[in-house]
């Protein structure tokens, strides 16, 4: 028994002690870690240009891409300063296009200047913003993914294997530099898309736009509640209700909500007005308008471009979640005394021009050329 | 039973029949096998001197001859065995005859860290975490459950870890700011901080009171040490590689000096969880003198320096993915190499002074000072506007895209399937799709323009330091009349702020609240974390590694208590009644100015202070033959801790509103029986709490804010048994011994809650958290197409309540046992082999999911779907485990040397599938209407499968 016991115990001691050696060759490492290598710069072929992968888009059918189909272009927008969201545009000489990526931060990744390839077989090209009839029009042809919601012709891509495998960064060849679109350039939105107007969706700058005295917001009742009911929706519009901001914060909206300058707005849709109006609101409780919700919220401001005395409505629409949300658009600019220069991706929606900058230096006085937020 | 009665009758019989001079004599057993020692060396002592010294013989036996009554204690010290102490009476010149002394081997099969449990990751879910049960009296039950049933995580009684007491020389040591047991102070010291005294339950110690889940004393001086030196080699498979370990103990020198040291390192990963390893040391040292008549000093010092990698819970839906319950989240490759982004950093030395004088047999006093001081760092990623780069973030699970259900109106199965292919398949091309993608975080940082990093590593700091003094003395006033008391006093400032451990590979970092810009952009002063340097310096701080950042603050707290304690007794008859009055007091301290709450960040807050008392009374009747009866009561006054006090301490001064002590009323009852080798105790226990407090931030969905949720008015009960028996079995050698803990603990009452949002400090909820304790029960009228259940209502339209399911207290099984095989040679053998069933676990609770609002949904309107979805409780599935270990040691070079080992194979079945904890995610998803929420999923930790550990040592 004895005899049995020591080499029982030796020979387990021994295969344990085994297994441990093993696995410590592999030890755990705790020292100080090298710094990895920057990411290898990707070139590919492109086989479409933006105007030509846009024209394969007929619209109301959106399509999954099944054959060879590579696009290239410069990074255009930078959702840093937050008024681009989850997606980024890139452009070429033909034109330019939103590829919905889907995440945050983008601009960390996708750097506004870099050259980005997208290999676009198995991705969904579809339009976003196109309304038939009399009142509408064009909106713009986006690169992203089948929406088997079917809310939209296109979803984000967001799952990182899906983005990893379509979306590639080449160089970083430097922010590009915006081309000037005189009026006549301008797209008719009732029949130009990317790929009939080399200067949709990309970055331009127009000149002397004049305040139109116009602003729209869509405020909601309770945002977690169905956005599309009559009775959650506040419609902000036809005259300014005092606003003198590109966008909304919450803190800002609050403010506003408070002053009482929105009291007699009606809450609904138009044509639905049965539902009181937004001053109902705010004698419940302390006088706080706790029935509406304190949201950030974005922001059209409309500008006219004019040729004599014509004009073209330029809305250039602003998120109440990026950084220059709250900023005062000045006084002589509001009046109409001075015009503005401004640089952006120009855009459509329902036919309309929708104008969208990437931060609050892309407004410039006409007269100086200088930023209107410059020291 | 006809065994029991036996030795019950033999017992009385041999203290009545005893008609010799007086004297002592006893026979020296092992506890397991009853077999004989022989060569024990017995000393009496008389107070503090010798009267004799022997050495037991063959059989075992010794005797003491010609004995004057009085008081005397016998000292049994053998190198193989654990030394004793008896007490001994001797009256009337006649012969006491202790039948049997038993010591336990020496070599402990439990030489584990009882800190040294994974470190958990449950930051997220405003829970902390704690070990177990943590001591090991000479008791049955608690040698099983302190060790045995750590690694479900059992909790003694359903307790919280902050009730059980653990005091350092005789000094209050749990942790000031939570309450928590400090064991991580002295993790990898185990020869050095092996002595110790243990109550259990609502006894009372020679240290204090106690509360009313047993109070652990560490003697911690260097004459508790054992004597020589011992080295020792551990390694195992569950938790990190290696351990080395050597001691040294003096023992008392003849010039009345001790001396001792015990240094360790545990280095290495595991089997299990990648990502989790060790890379600490260890050192005590201590030293101390006996002089003058009675008068002992004895100083010490030890820290465990080192760092260790943290694992994290994740949702089934990763582990599933992965295939792995051990999937940790936390690590990803660096150049190839595997890189923890949680470890935990420590340095912090502790220092005691101890003086003990003990005059005479009937009194003694002690009085000590600990002091800790050092660093405890936590590091964690931390980024700036820019993705999650957690790897199972929620919106990188398939999940996110496609649910089965249409009212989460998540239908992109096709994206679904590109995640699931990412965290499914092997090979090195989707490790960063399944792990954290450090390459990926450096790249953003080089092309981040300035230099800016967007990514960083942060080190939380939550540094403490403290002076603790404690004094206490312990008068036998007569025979029958034992006086204790002692005055506690600590003060305790900790301060809590974050730095910058690693740029990677960025210049510099931004001192800015992110969370504060989402709601005020364009408000630079809001956005400040420290609104001075922004002030003065016209930017936030361009931080390098090693500045501190984002929030800064002291935390103080101090204690003050009185307390005494006197025991009657008479013949077998013992009464206790025991009391303690104190006042504890916290304020904070903000170091900076927040740009958010200029008025109300830097500077002191309020001093909040609390008069604590606890009173206790006990009766205890000893029966001859080894019978005991024990009647245990108490009521705790107790002072609710800092992080209880405040609603957002990085952020600001606010204390929690209706902030009151907690009110505990505790009585057990125990009956026990040792004699021969068989050995019960079965203790019932009932314990009410009621008053306590809790605090947590999160983000709230349905306010869009990260908020504060401070909730007062929590209550539990816990009513239960426990019963620890061993009993020797006809071979000789063998025993059985088992292990029951058998309880109910539920959580009473309704408690309140006020939720403010972190950014603005405004209250968006004040009210009662209805489905906390309990949820109703609907009547269900039948099921639809898809067997969701159509509940019934009443003529009024209103649903209709059958009952209520109760809620049980959380992170512990409610049923615990054990039953055990064990051998014990006398040829230095032991195997043990044991099977353990545990059941009633239930998973943390989240209160937010037991609201009116989260159950109500966005419509306001309180559905019994909602209800049963939001509120209701998971249970663990039980679970079956079985353990065996085997040890051996030798004597060498004629027992000058022993060498020996145990090795323990936990979890042979290799079971994989049993959770021991985790906690819910406080996360909203909106249905489809927008008339209910449903849940986030929730997160888990699972007990590693087989693993073993293997211990070699050493000593002479």
């Amino acid at each position: 028994m004895r005899k049995f016991n020591r080499v029982f115990a030796a020979s387990l001691l021994l295969f344990v002690s085994c297994q441990s050696l093993k696995e410590e060759f592999e030890p755990v490492f705790t020292g100080e870690y090298e710094q990895p290598a920057a990411y290898k710069k990707v070139t590919m072929t492109p086989t479409h240009t933006i105007a030509q992968l846009a024209a394969t888009y007929k619209v109301g059918s959106p399509y999954t891409v099944q054959t060879p189909m590579v696009i290239s272009g410069i990074v255009s927008t930078d959702d840093q300063p937050g008024n681009f969201y989850k997606s980024f545009y890139i452009q070429d000489e033909t034109g330019g296009i939103e590829i919905k990526i889907g995440k945050n931060g983008l601009y960390n990744d996708y750097l506004p200047g870099q050259r980005i390839y997208v290999d676009c077989s198995d991705l969904a090209i579809g339009m976003y913003g196109y309304k038939s009839g009399n009142y509408g029009g064009m909106g713009m042809v986006q690169v992203g993914f089948r929406d088997l919601s079917g809310e939209y012709e296109t979803s984000y891509l967001v799952a990182p294997l899906l983005i990893d495998s379509h979306v590639f960064r080449g160089e970083i060849e430097g922010k590009l530099t915006p081309e000037v679109v005189s009026f006549s350039q301008l797209p008719n939105g009732k029949t130009a898309t990317q790929a009939t107007n080399r200067n949709v969706g990309r970055l331009v700058t127009l000149k002397g736009l004049k305040y139109a005295d116009e602003t729209f917001v869509l405020l909601y009742l309770d945002s977690n509640k169905n956005k599309k009911l009559s009775s959650n929706r506040i419609f902000i519009s036809d005259g300014t209700w005092g606003i003198t901001t590109w966008a909304m914060s919450k803190a800002k909206m609050t403010e506003y909500l408070k002053s009482g300058i929105w009291d007699n707005i009606s809450v609904g849709n138009a044509g639905d007005y049965n539902y009181g109006k937004v001053g109902d609101d705010k004698y419940k409780g302390d006088g706080s308008y706790p029935g509406i919700e304190k949201a950030a919220y974005s922001v059209s401001q409309y500008f006219r471009m004019y040729d004599g005395s014509s004009y073209k409505e330029i809305q250039i629409r602003t998120s109440g979640y990026s950084k220059f949300a709250d900023k005062q658009i000045p006084a002589d600019v509001l009046d109409g005394s001075r015009s503005i220069d401004v640089t952006g991706i120009l855009t459509l929606y329902q036919g309309s021009i929708q104008f969208i900058v990437n931060s609050a230096d892309d407004f410039c006085y006409s007269d100086t050329g200088k930023s209107i937020y410059a020291q | 039973m006809k065994k029991l009665l036996f030795i019950f009758i033999m017992a009385l019989l041999c203290s009545v029949a005893a008609a010799q001079t007086g004297g002592i004599k006893a026979t020296v057993v092992s506890r397991a096998g009853r077999t004989a020692i022989s060569g024990v060396k017995v000393s009496l002592r008389q107070g503090v001197v010798t009267v004799a010294d022997v050495n037991t013989d063959a059989e075992g036996r010794f005797q003491f001859d010609n004995l004057p009554d009085g008081s005397y204690s016998l000292e049994l010290s053998s190198p193989d065995f654990t030394g004793t102490q008896v007490n001994v009476i001797v009256e009337k010149g006649l012969m006491r005859d202790l039948m049997m002394v038993t010591l336990s081997p020496a070599q402990q099969l439990s030489d584990f860290d009882e800190s040294n449990f994974t470190e958990f990751d449950l930051s997220d879910s405003g829970y902390s975490d704690a070990p177990t049960i943590l001591y090991s009296a000479n008791d049955v039950f608690n040698n099983i459950a302190g060790y045995g049933f750590s690694a479900i995580r059992f909790k003694n009684r359903g307790y919280d870890a902050s009730s059980q007491d653990v005091y350092l020389a005789g000094v209050y040591m749990n942790d000031a700011l939570t309450g928590n047991t400090p064991f991580s102070l002295w993790t990898g010291l185990n020869e050095a901080m092996r002595a110790k005294d243990t109550t259990v339950g609502l006894e009372s110690s020679d240290f204090g009171v106690g509360g009313y889940n047993g109070l652990t004393n560490i003697l911690a001086v260097p004459s508790s040490v054992r004597k020589g030196w011992r080295f020792s080699v551990l390694s195992n498979s569950a938790l990190y590689r290696l351990r080395l370990m050597g001691t040294y103990s003096s023992g008392e020198l003849d010039n009345g000096w001790s001396y001792a040291f015990n240094v360790s390192a545990r280095l290495g990963g595991n089997d299990w969880v990648k990502g989790v390893y060790y890379r600490s040391f260890a050192f005590y040292g201590g030293v101390e003198k006996k002089f003058g008549t009675g008068h002992r000093l004895a100083l010490f010092a030890f820290a465990t320096p080192g760092q260790r990698g943290a694992q994290n819970a994740s949702t089934q839906e990763v582990y599933d993915l992965m295939g792995d319950n051990f999937y940790n989240s936390n690590w990803g490759y660096q150049n190839g190499k595997v890189r923890n982004a949680r470890v935990r950093k420590t340095f912090e030395p502790v220092v005691g002074l101890k003086y003990s004088f003990t005059p005479n047999d009937d009194f003694s006093a002690n009085a000590a000072v600990v002091v800790r001081t050092g660093k405890n760092g936590y590091t964690a990623l931390d980024w700036y506007d820019a993705p999650d780069p957690r790897p199972d973030y929620y919106r990188n699970l398939p999940s996110f895209a496609y649910m089965s259900d249409d009212d989460y109106e998540r239908y992109d199965s096709e994206k679904a399937e590109w995640m699931k292919y990412a965290w499914t398949q092997s090979g090195s091309s989707f490790d960063n799709y399944k792990h954290i993608n450090w390459d990926r975080l450096y790249n953003v940082n080089y092309n981040s323009a300035g230099g800016r990093s967007k990514y960083v590593v942060e080190e939380r700091h939550v540094d403490q330091n403290e002076i603790s003094f404690a004094g206490n003395f312990k008068w036998m006033i007569d025979r029958n009349i034992t006086l204790l008391g002692g005055l506690d006093a600590k003060w305790n400032r900790t301060e809590n702020y974050k730095v910058i451990d690693d740029l990677l590979g960025g210049k510099y970092y931004v001192n800015v609240d992110q969370f504060a810009e989402r709601d005020f952009a364009s408000d630079p002063i809001k956005i400040q974390n420290d609104l001075d340097y922004y002030l003065a310096h016209g930017e936030a701080q361009k931080l390098q590694k090693g500045d501190k950042y984002g929030y800064d603050y002291y935390a103080f707290v101090q204690k003050y208590d009185g307390w005494l304690n006197g025991s009657f007794t008479s013949g077998y008859f013992k009464a206790n009644l025991a009391g303690k009055a104190g006042y504890d007091c916290f304020w904070r301290e903000g170091l900076v100015r927040k740009g958010l709450f200029p008025d109300n960040s830097l500077g002191k807050s309020a001093v909040k202070g609390f008069f604590t008392y606890t009173a206790k009374a006990s009766a205890e009747y000893d029966l001859l033959g080894g019978h005991r009866f024990a009647l245990n009561a108490g009521y705790f006054n107790e002072a609710p801790t800092f992080t209880q006090g405040f609603v957002s301490p990085r952020t600001r001064n606010t204390l929690t509103e209706n902030l009151t002590t907690k009110k505990t009323f505790a009585a057990d009852f125990t009956y026990q029986f040792t004699n021969s080798g068989y050995n019960l105790r079965a203790t019932a226990f009932f314990t009410d709490i009621k008053d306590q407090s809790d605090v947590m931030s999160f983000y709230d969905d349905s306010q869009h804010s990260f908020t504060n949720f401070a909730m007062t008015g929590l209550g539990q009960r816990h009513l239960g048994v426990e019963i620890g028996a061993k009993a020797p079995l006809p071979v000789n050698g063998l025993s059985v011994s088992a292990a029951l803990s058998l309880g109910r603990y539920v959580y009473t009452g309704t408690p309140h809650m006020v939720q403010t949002v972190d950014n603005s400090a405004e209250t968006v909820r004040d009210e009662d958290v209805p489905y906390w304790s309990s949820h109703p029960i609907y009547k269900i009228a039948g099921y639809d197409a898809y067997n969701k259940p159509i509940y019934d209502q009443d003529a009024q339209g209103n649903y209709i309540i059958t009952g209520y399911q109760q809620h049980f207290v959380t992170s512990t099984p409610q049923l615990a046992s054990e039953i055990a095989l064990n051998y014990r040679g006398n040829d230095y053998l032991f195997i043990e082999v044991n099977g353990q069933y545990f059941s009633n676990s239930y998973l943390d609770m989240n209160p937010l999911y037991r609201t009116t609002f989260a159950c109500s949904g966005p419509d306001g309107v309180l559905t019994p779907a909602e209800v049963e979805n939001m509120a209701s409780q998971e249970r663990f599935s039980p679970t079956f485990l079985l353990n065996a270990s085997v040890g051996k040691s030798w004597q060498l070079a004629g027992r000058k040397y022993n060498l020996g080992f145990s090795l323990e194979a936990k979890n042979l079945l290799n079971n994989l599938c049993v959770k021991t904890g985790g906690y819910e995610q406080t996360r909203l998803i909106s249905s489809s209407g927008r008339d209910r929420y449903y849940r986030f999923d929730s997160k888990y930790f699972y007990m590693t499968g087989i693993n073993y550990m293997l211990n070699i040592y050493f000593k002479f």
